[in-house]
């Protein structure tokens, strides 16, 4: 079965490594960013199927650079992923255009559905 | 999941160009859908748990109500995206109404809004009682009192709750420690100390302002070289004090250059594990919890303690109670020494009644300004710690400190080398009215308890009795596997323990003080308390429930009813916390359904005053977007023909029937499952007819009730029953694809199966969600359900009562051996979950399905190859 490709966006080790390791055994192939100029980077230079994007970085905050990783690839499914309980995030992302908004901790089963969900939606064919 | 569907719109070609997009159009819609229920079920869900919190008052923080009502808008506002995609240009004024309710559940959390800034320190010399909302309590009450009645209190300064909000909104430690409770998000011990440590680091990497450590080193210069205690000075209510004063720390013998460390320290103290369950179970809001500091001198004590201006207990005797250490008062405080103690006489300012104590340790201030312990020996032990002058004194200064506040007092004092009384700290004191009878009285015994007594002659320290198993707590792991409920018993009368009487049945402690914090705690929470209990470690190890009689000092085997009841008293007043004020405000803008008639003409986007408006609208909506007349998918919708296929629908969106081979049929016909060629719907067809289904369980009544009670109180439920288009089952079907949308009245369920060559490509999953049995059966159903399916190699997960499985990446014949038990599961759990309080139940279920399983999965392939299904 073909691999899906993942951007996983965040400025926390501990956490880019627990993710990265539970989803290797699901046939998820998943490149990592630990700031908001680097997803970008990785976007321009390579193919994704979905990113998952966090909001509190340093710098370049997660809803920057999900406008402009919007502007570089407008049909890529991005997944907010936040330990911020934060509405207004919630609806500027989404108007933005993010797939979901999810809030830390997400178990890794429900995370890798929602992953799966987006990469089914993208591959319809929807914008 | 992408190839999966390449290759399935691969087996539609064939169709006339605009038949082919409108197809594409209708899976899109149907996977829209299918996300929108997805959603749908989620934000009913949290609905739910938020519900149920603020119905049993059950402790969680604000940082978690907070969370929860932002995942419920997160799964509102993906059913609107879904809705708006299924119907482009329809309902896109829902967002308006949606950020509407988003801004009034915002406001619903905010706190006061606060003034702007004070100053970041204040002398000692200029505080008074006022300040309190900027240094605290137990530092503005000492301004005041030496103010306004000359008495002797350490030098020093506040750090002010200005300070505090300087610290933490400069550097972003606010969000910060928000973003921290937010992921660590756990009550274990681990969990939470894990979280104490991850919220100390980002308070000790968080630069000082520097108008801050400028303004705090000028007051130290100001003071000279000299060894400061920094205490905390929490700010709450007044009542809140006492239980928070244990879980604070102080930092003693602090130099100048550390004082900012030191408070840090004593910030971070207000997010350790102990500290964080206290405000978590008290219901106080975590984000609005201020730490202000008092650095005052240390006074270099010869002796020191505490006094109660009245007995704490039976506050109808004319006595001020002062128990005196040698050395620094700590060991009063924390419990860890026995204490001389003595009783003045209020009217005549007389000694009435001295108790002296044999005390094994005290402890000193080195000339490094270190605090040490010290043993002593050679009479020492035995000696007063203070002259019955000093007592008298003592009690005169404490009657006028008293009378100033108009209010009874606990007062912690120290005697520095030059005689001077100093006063530490002071708080107003909690009393028991009712006088405990001295323990060498006899005490009527009833015939209940009667030669039941295991322990007498403990010290009372809160009348009442009460009982509960016996659980000794020794360590802090102990502390968080307590049990609601127990008896705590404990050795010392370590003020840490104060959080846990919230939850305690009844207190005994082997040494400590009956004036002591934790026994004021007691006090305050009402509950039963004997501290001053020698060998009660050893005497109720392991003996399981016992009753505390607080008030006349006896423990006794078992639950003693009588006596109980006897001995009630007023329980403790019940008030509603911030933390479930803060939830009740949310949930009017959650969970209130205003819009239950679908016929009404409010019954539209501008309509929607809740989250559970929205749900509702976009619920109805998406139903009728999917499935009503004018929207049918291109090739129409057939009836299925046949006795027991009447209710369900099918639409083929190119190979999946015969159909189209024939040419004879159209969407107003019906059709025979012989005439389906889709081997997954043919797998998942056989499996739901394949064995007899007997019937729903008889509901036993307590079962049938809460289906009653369930569909009263969600309309949203009982609105999708109700529906006739709801009540349709859809099968979408292609030659190699099915999917199914199916509802019997509570169950919503949808299965959905790619059974090709590739196995690459080949999936089945399963979501499966309702019920009308309480969440706990609801959820046992689907665990079992789970089981089942993960033996056959799904992945599954659940949460609360809804189910979801995938299988992935195996052959054409694993698929549809997959979509024979999916079909034969939906259509024999149904209802069960009435059944699934009884565990014997659960177990007869699982042998039956396995047994039936197996047996089905035999006849599976000739099944299909009479279909002319198989290869």
């Amino acid at each position: 079965m073909k691999k899906i490709r993942l951007l996983l966006v965040d400025d926390e080790p501990d956490f880019l490594t627990a993710y990265a390791r539970r989803f290797k055994r699901r046939n998820v192939e998943i490149t990592e960013a630990s700031s908001g100029q680097q997803a970008i980077d990785h976007v321009r230079e390579s193919e994704f199927d979905v990113v998952i994007l966090d909001v509190m970085m340093p710098r370049m905050n997660g809803l920057e650079t999900l406008r402009r990783i919007k502007a570089i690839a407008p049909d890529l499914p991005v997944i907010i992923l936040t330990g911020h309980a934060d509405s207004s995030v919630l609806i500027e992302g989404m108007d933005m255009g993010a797939f979901d908004f999810l809030l830390k901790p997400v178990g890794t089963d429900e995370l890798y559905f929602k992953v799966l969900d987006a990469v089914r939606t993208r591959h319809r064919g929807q914008p | 999941m992408k190839t999966a569907l390449k290759t399935l719109f691969h087996f539609i070609h064939g169709n006339p160009e605009g038949k082919r997009e409108a197809t594409e159009n209708f899976i899109n819609k149907s996977e829209d859908f299918r996300l929108l229920l997805s959603a749908n079920g989620k934000a009913l869900e949290l609905m739910a748990e938020m519900t149920d919190a603020a119905r049993s008052g059950q402790s969680s923080g604000i940082t978690r109500i907070r969370a929860y009502s932002v995942m419920v808008a997160s799964s509102v506002r993906q059913m609107i995206e879904r809705l708006c995609r299924m119907a482009p240009g329809k309902y896109e004024t829902l967002r308006d109404g949606f950020n509407e309710i988003v801004r009034d559940m915002d406001q619903a959390f905010a706190g006061p809004s606060r003034g702007p800034l004070g100053p970041s320190v204040i002398r000692m010399r200029d505080l008074r009682a006022i300040d309190l909302p900027e240094a605290g309590s137990k530092v503005a009450m000492l301004g005041e009192i030496r103010a306004e009645l000359g008495v002797v209190v350490p030098r020093g300064f506040a750090i002010t709750a200005s300070a505090f909000h300087l610290f933490m909104e400069a550097t972003g430690l606010d969000d910060e420690i928000n973003r921290l409770i937010q992921i660590h998000d756990g009550t274990t011990l681990e969990e939470l100390n894990d979280l104490a440590l991850s919220i100390r680091q980002a308070i000790n990497l968080a630069p000082m302002p520097r108008e801050l450590e400028e303004a705090v080193q000028e007051q130290c210069a100001r003071l000279g070289d000299i060894r400061f205690a920094v205490r905390s000075s929490a700010l709450g209510e007044d009542a809140e004090q006492t239980g928070f004063a244990g879980q604070f720390i102080s930092k003693l013998g602090v130099k100048p250059a550390q004082v900012t460390d030191a408070y840090r320290a004593v910030i971070s103290s207000m997010y350790s594990a102990t500290a964080i369950t206290y405000v978590r179970n008290r219901g106080l809001r975590e984000d609005e919890m201020v730490m202000a500091a008092g650095c005052m001198e240390m006074i270099d004590a010869v002796a020191g303690g505490v006094v109660y201006t009245r007995p704490p207990v039976g506050g109808g005797s004319d006595a001020v109670i002062i128990n005196a250490v040698p050395g620094l008062p700590c060991a009063v405080v924390d419990g860890s020494s026995m204490a001389d103690s003595y009783s003045v006489d209020r009217a005549t300012g007389k000694v009435t009644r001295r108790d002296i104590a044999e005390k094994e340790i005290r402890f000193v201030l080195t000339s490094g300004g270190k605090v040490r312990k010290e043993k002593l020996f050679g009479g020492k032990e035995l000696a007063p710690s203070i002259s019955d002058r000093d007592v008298e004194r003592l009690a005169a200064l404490a009657l006028r400190i008293e009378e100033h506040f108009g209010h009874p007092q606990d007062i912690e004092w120290a005697k520095d080398r030059e005689g001077l009384i100093v006063i530490l700290q002071c708080r107003p004191l909690t009393v028991c009215e009712e006088a405990p009878v001295p323990r060498n009285e006899s005490w009527p015994q009833d015939e209940e308890s009667r030669g039941l007594a295991i322990l007498s002659g403990c010290i009372p320290a809160s009348p009442g009795a009460a009982a509960g198993y016996v659980v000794k707590v020794e360590t802090e792991e102990d502390m968080f596997r307590f049990p609601d409920g127990a008896v705590l018993l404990a050795r010392n009368a370590r003020p840490q323990l104060s959080a846990l009487l919230p939850r305690a049945a009844a207190l005994v402690v082997e040494f400590g003080s009956s004036v002591g914090h934790l026994a004021n705690v007691a006090r305050e929470y009402a509950i039963p308390a004997l501290i001053g209990a020698p060998g009660a470690v050893e005497r109720l190890s392991g003996v399981g429930v016992i009753t505390v009689n607080g008030t006349n000092g006896t423990i006794y085997l078992g639950r003693r009813k009588k006596m109980i009841q006897r001995e009630a008293r007023p329980a403790a007043r019940v008030r509603t916390t911030d933390v479930g004020l803060a939830l009740e405000r949310v949930l009017k803008f959650i969970t209130p359904l205003n819009l239950t008639d679908p016929e009404s003409p409010d019954f539209r986007p501008e309509g929607c005053r809740s989250m559970h408006d929205i749900t509702r609208f976009c619920h109805e909506k998406a139903v009728a977007e999917m499935f009503a007349q004018d929207n049918r998918p291109v090739s129409g919708a057939f009836r299925l023909a046949g006795e027991r296929a009447m209710q369900y629908w099918l639409v083929d969106i190119g190979g999946g029937t015969t159909v189209e081979e024939n040419g004879s049929a159209n969407s107003s016909q019906s059709i025979g499952i012989e005439s389906v060629r889709s081997n997954p719907m043919r797998a998942l067809w056989y499996g739901m007819m394949a064995v007899p289904w007997e019937g729903p369980p008889v509901p036993r009544l307590d079962s049938f009730m809460s289906v009653m009670t369930s569909a009263a109180q969600n309309p949203a439920l009982e609105a999708g029953a109700r529906n006739d288009m709801g009540e349709r089952n859809y099968f979408i079907v292609g030659s190699r694809y099915c999917n199914l949308q199916s509802r019997f009245g509570f169950h919503f369920c949808t299965i959905e199966g790619f059974a090709g060559d590739d196995p690459n490509v080949n999936y089945a999953l399963f979501q499966f969600k309702g019920g009308g049995a309480s969440l706990d059966r609801r959820h046992l159903r689907s665990r079992l359900v789970a089981e089942t399916l993960e033996k056959r190699g799904f992945i599954a997960e659940i949460r609360e009562d809804a189910l979801f499985a995938r299988l992935e990446g195996v052959s054409r014949q694993a698929v549809e051996q997959a979509m024979a038990v999916l079909g034969y599961l939906l259509m024999h759990t149904r209802q069960i979950d009435m059944s699934m309080a009884d565990p014997g139940m659960v177990v007869h279920y699982r042998d039956l399905f396995e047994a039936d399983i197996e047996e089905l999965l035999e006849g599976l392939p000739d099944e299909l190859r009479e279909a002319g299904c198989a290869p």
